[in-house]
């Protein structure tokens, strides 16, 4: 009844919308906006009517745009950061098709974290949303000298780092897997290399990324906290170019070039770490295997003016071991084929056959013995999206989205145990979603959607069902045969409204669901996490998030202060019974909990987007709590990412046209952690006495890093630059882990020690292009 | 050669952690009532240690409970109170531990009850420990493999006292049939700790103990209770047990068998 209400609600705003503008008589301008050099479509890229200040669009993913104006002479202005803005005066008495190709601006004005335009956050309907331009994140300093999608977005407010060094990321008190991490398109379901130093993103061939904090836009869906939507480069299709960087642990190349000019290029990536040579010269760790590889390609081929075709995959693998007797391997392979369907000059259509999968296999071998355990998710993905540019004041966005996951929980084999075959279970995914962005007033701007998300348990395997960790009953479900299925509803709205030219405020609700859940032991991603889909006891986990926003312009304009406030609760969220054996237990599901999350907070950020120095200032108040069932005594608890304060400060300064220098300084609260209350001897040893959950503090983390880049002089054949960067100037040693044992000299005292994991860490990297 | 040299080194000494003992301000502990008692299937006393938990900054010792009533029945109906010896132990007069018998203890200190109950699984024959090598980091490193054969029924669970020319091995070794039902034991004891290394000639003791699923339950929760922060386990908590009343400690009814080796 309540979905009733929902949906009869919505068509009636949308009605509304439509008959209200449908009388007016108009011609639709439309085509697609290019950089000059390098033929890359320009996402977000906005078109303006000088003439019209209310007239306005972005192009989408594919560079595309489409305008409905009434008959006229135009001024059109093409603006883009890091980009001259272009004017084109035009003619407009029948629809015309215009392609605008942007130059780029000179180098120094390169900013991380950006929005399209100067203006772009003040008129705006999205929040929590950030885009991280990939050319400009080189000049900030990372550990190893590896320039890091993932750990450049841990600088901003409301988004965690999961660690030291860890490429993974909480956000808005959300846990690691309740991110959707796409990579054209395809979900990445971990997204780390070598137990989270390194993030499988290979920075040389990712064009630009953006998170959505919770309030995504209804065509997103199916993680509770946020989306990281990871673009990978169309390659030149002017001119064949290679592009390099040599650092201390890895190296990498990529080569793109035209396969027509104007029309098609492709893009190959690829990058190794060598950490295992180093070891192989020593003696005592020649046996060790440490490295990783992994490989992007793309390619797009236009087919005529209206059809474009893309290809694009990701292969990536991790070896880690100990000569023949110990093993790990794991790794990601994604694979997407798009295609772009321009059906007229006011609705797009982009087509997804989207492949992933991620596995992982430990092997063991004892002497005469062996033992392998294995687990594998697998999805094969279609989606349609269409956008109807309808008028001047809105744009429609609709689609759906059928995912077919193939999830194979851990499994052991080898000569000394039972081998268990588990084929693992089927899920079907299925999404309908539509989305309306509407520029009500001039001042006023609101994107409303909605998304139909359903989940149906597939034939194959048998389901328990548990009470009270229990089996009351059994279904056993035929192949090809269909059980349970889970349909929910998910409103998001978020509106905008600007005050004037300096400031806007923003509200916005957003429901989301996730029908994929992941069991970890460890807090981080670890290669042998294991996802778990939907069952008769495992529900959709769903998050409700409310917020609020305030942006303006400080400064004489110099600076954009952004703030925003939120709220979410998070219902069947899921966690295990104390001392569970989660990779073992034959049934997983009988070790599950469940319970309820809340989490809020609120975040500053002050940004300088243009100058000799650019940078931001973060600030994250927040608080992250659980509630679950059989744990802490069914009360709430703090969840481990709870930081209470979290700071963060980055500045780049160019001080030359060859020298630039940059710092990155963060603060935050310790995790909740556990520690004993006091301690037992039994039968000899020391056992220690636990209280409440979660209710003591690891001690502050705090660390500044500093990093200097120098470019040599551009020559017409090649470009190269060095970076040196030092991470932990001070050489604080922050706590990794808090341990309680035995004082060797006196073991009937505690000693309480705590384990640093880096202390500097300096780096050197070459990077070229020619 | 001399350059790679240089990177390794200056990899390990950027790359190993550092450890340092530091002090901590923790919360107020409330001492709680610790009871470890055992029922075997050899022939008896058998005993139950009453303690006092203590603060961490506290020397650890066994601060025994003097005043309690402390009394296991059987399923046969036969009712013993335990008599103090000295330091909280108590010991049992009659009972006699038999595989497959179902024993209560009831303990009550300060008008507090607590209760608990146990049943010793059947016996699964200790047939022998034998020797396991493998190469690790360049160097031959030994352990030893108790040899049971798992019987086909699921849902037995081990646990394995080792020690190594009369040093104890602080390590919980417990092991299940989850993986390896009905199947003759391959996995090796595993030491975790690099001071307790097996040397050639060293004398390996162990005792294998035949015991529940919660007994199992306990002192697995009790190998995860290590470290806290991003780099520890999993939260560590009090390991489910089955004594209630709100004590710490396990009542476990067991079999017993033991077995030597000398490492050659």
């Amino acid at each position: 009844m309540r979905y009733k209400i929902y949906v009869f609600s919505f068509l009636l705003c949308l009605g509304a919308h439509f008959t209200s503008v449908a009388a007016q008589q108009s011609y639709v301008l439309s085509g697609s906006v290019r950089d000059k050099q390098t033929g890359e479509s320009l996402i977000k890229a906005v078109v303006r009517i000088q003439e019209l200040p209310n007239a306005g669009i972005i192009s989408n993913e594919y560079g595309f745009y489409s305008l409905s104006l009434p008959k006229g002479n135009y001024s059109v202005m093409v603006s883009q950061v890091g980009y001259e803005t272009l004017v084109q005066k035009i003619k407009l008495d029948s629809s015309i098709t215009i392609n605008f190709s942007l130059q780029t601006k000179n180098v120094l004005k390169e900013v991380v974290v950006e929005s399209s335009r100067k203006n772009d956050n003040l008129t705006k309907a999205q929040m929590g949303t950030e885009t991280i331009n990939m050319a400009a994140i080189s000049k900030v300093p990372v550990i190893f000298g590896e320039k890091d999608l993932l750990k450049t977005i841990q600088l901003l407010p409301g988004v965690k780092s999961a660690g030291e060094g860890n490429s993974g990321f909480f956000v808005r008190g959300g846990g690691a897997d309740q991110n959707l991490i796409l990579l054209d398109e395809a979900p990445v379901y971990n997204a780390t290399h070598l137990l989270g130093f390194f993030s499988t993103f290979n920075s040389d061939a990712i064009k630009d990324a953006t998170i959505i904090k919770g309030n995504s836009p209804s065509q997103y869906g199916g993680r509770l906290s946020s989306v990281l939507d990871v673009k990978m480069k169309e390659g030149n299709n002017q001119d064949y170019t290679v592009n390099g960087g040599i650092g201390l642990i890895s190296s990498k190349v990529s080569i793109e070039g035209p396969l027509q000019k104007n029309k098609s290029s492709f893009i190959l990536s690829g990058r190794r770490t060598y950490a295992d040579v180093f070891l192989k010269a020593t003696e005592k760790f020649k046996d060790n295997i440490l490295y990783f590889y992994d490989l992007n390609a793309k390619a797009n081929y236009q087919i005529n003016a209206k059809n474009k075709i893309y290809v694009s995959g990701y292969f990536g693998r991790d070896e880690l071991g100990l000569g023949q007797d110990f093993g790990i391997d794991w790794g990601n392979k994604t694979g997407t084929i798009r295609w772009n369907k321009i059906i007229s000059n006011k609705l797009f259509l982009n087509t997804s056959f989207i492949y992933s999968d991620y596995n992982y296999n430990v092997k063991l071998k004892n002497g005469e013995t062996n033992f392998n355990i294995n687990s594998e998710i697998k999805d094969v993905n279609l989606k349609q999206d269409y956008t109807l540019y309808t008028n001047t004041q809105n744009t429609l966005r609709f689609g759906f989205n059928t995912i077919l996951h193939n999830i194979r929980p851990s499994t052991f084999t080898g000569t000394v145990i039972n081998s268990v075959a588990k084929t693992g279970r089927n899920g079907l995914e299925n999404a309908v979603y539509l989305t309306n962005n509407y520029k009500a007033t001039n001042q006023l701007t609101i994107d409303y959607g909605m998304r139909l998300s359903m989940y149906t348990l597939m034939g194959g395997d048998v389901y328990n069902i548990y009470q009270n960790g229990v089996v009351s009953s059994s279904i056993k479900l035929a192949p090809s045969s269909f059980g349970k299925t889970y349909a929910n509803l998910e409103p998001r709205i978020t509106t905008n409204f600007r005050i004037d030219d300096e400031k806007s405020i923003k509200a916005g609700y957003a429901r989301n669901v996730q029908h994929l859940h992941l069991l970890s032991n460890s807090v981080a991603s670890s290669p042998s996490d294991q996802w778990i889909g939907n069952s008769y006891n495992i529900k959709p986990e769903i998050a409700d998030q409310i917020s609020v926003g305030y942006v303006t312009k400080v400064f004489k304009s110099n600076f954009e202060f952004t703030t925003e406030a939120y709220y979410k609760h998070l219902q069947n969220q899921i966690d295990y019974k104390d001392g569970a054996e989660i990779n073992t237990v034959s049934d997983v599901e009988s070790v599950l909990l469940y319970g309820i999350g809340r989490a809020y907070g609120l975040e500053l950020l002050l940004k300088k987007k243009e100058g000799r120095l650019t940078g931001w200032i973060g600030y994250t108040l927040s608080k992250t709590e659980r509630k679950i069932e059989g744990i802490n005594e069914n009360n709430w608890y703090n969840a481990r990412q709870d930081r209470t304060h979290d700071i963060s400060v980055v500045g780049i300064y160019d001080l030359n046209a060859r020298w630039s220098i940059s710092g990155v300084f963060v603060y935050n609260t310790g995790d909740a952690v556990t520690y004993p209350t006091g301690k037992y001897n039994v039968q000899g040893q020391t056992l220690y006495q636990y209280a409440a959950r979660n209710a003591n503090r690891m001690p502050a983390y705090h660390r500044l890093d500093f990093s200097a880049t120098y470019e040599k002089n551009k020559t017409k054949r090649m470009h190269g630059s060095w970076n040196f960067s030092l991470y932990n100037v001070y050489g604080r040693e922050n706590a990794y882990r808090i341990s309680f044992k035995d004082d060797p000299n006196d073991p009937t005292r505690t000693q309480i020690i705590r384990t640093a994991l880096f202390k500097w860490v300096p780096s050197v990297t070459y990077q070229f292009k020619f | 050669m001399k350059k790679i040299l240089f990177i390794v080194v200056f990899f390990t000494i950027i790359l190993i952690g550092c450890d340092k003992e530091i002090t901590l301000v923790l919360d107020d502990n409330k001492p709680v009532l610790v009871i470890d008692g055992s029922i075997t299937d050899q022939a008896g006393p058998y005993f139950v240690q009453l303690s006092l938990s203590t603060t961490i900054n506290n020397p650890t010792r066994i601060n025994g409970v003097n005043n309690a009533r402390v009394i296991i029945t059987d399923q046969a109906g036969v009712k013993d109170s335990l008599q103090l010896v000295s330091n909280g132990l108590y010991k049992t007069q009659k009972i006699k531990g038999m595989e497959g018998g179902t024993y209560n203890l009831e303990v009550e200190v300060d008008q507090k009850k607590y209760t608990a109950s146990a049943t010793m699984p059947l016996k699964v024959n200790f047939d022998s420990l034998r020797i396991n090598t493998f190469p690790f980091n360049g160097e031959i490193r030994y352990s030893v493999i108790p040899v049971y054969a798992d019987p086909v029924t699921l849902g037995n669970s081990y646990r394995f006292i080792q020690k190594i020319n009369d040093t104890i091995d602080p390590t919980f070794h417990v092991f299940n049939d989850n993986l390896n039902n009905g199947k003759v034991n391959q996995r090796p004891l595993r030491g975790g700790d690099d001071n307790l290394k097996i040397k050639p000639r060293d004398n390996v003791f162990v005792e294998m103990q035949c015991i529940s699923n919660t007994s199992y339950t306990y002192y697995y929760s009790l190998n995860l209770q290590s470290g806290a922060g991003p780099g520890g386990g999993t939260a560590p908590s009090n390991p489910p047990s089955n004594i209630e009343g709100g004590a710490l400690g396990i009542f476990s009814a067991h079999s017993v068998q033991r077995k030597t080796i000398t490492i050659r």
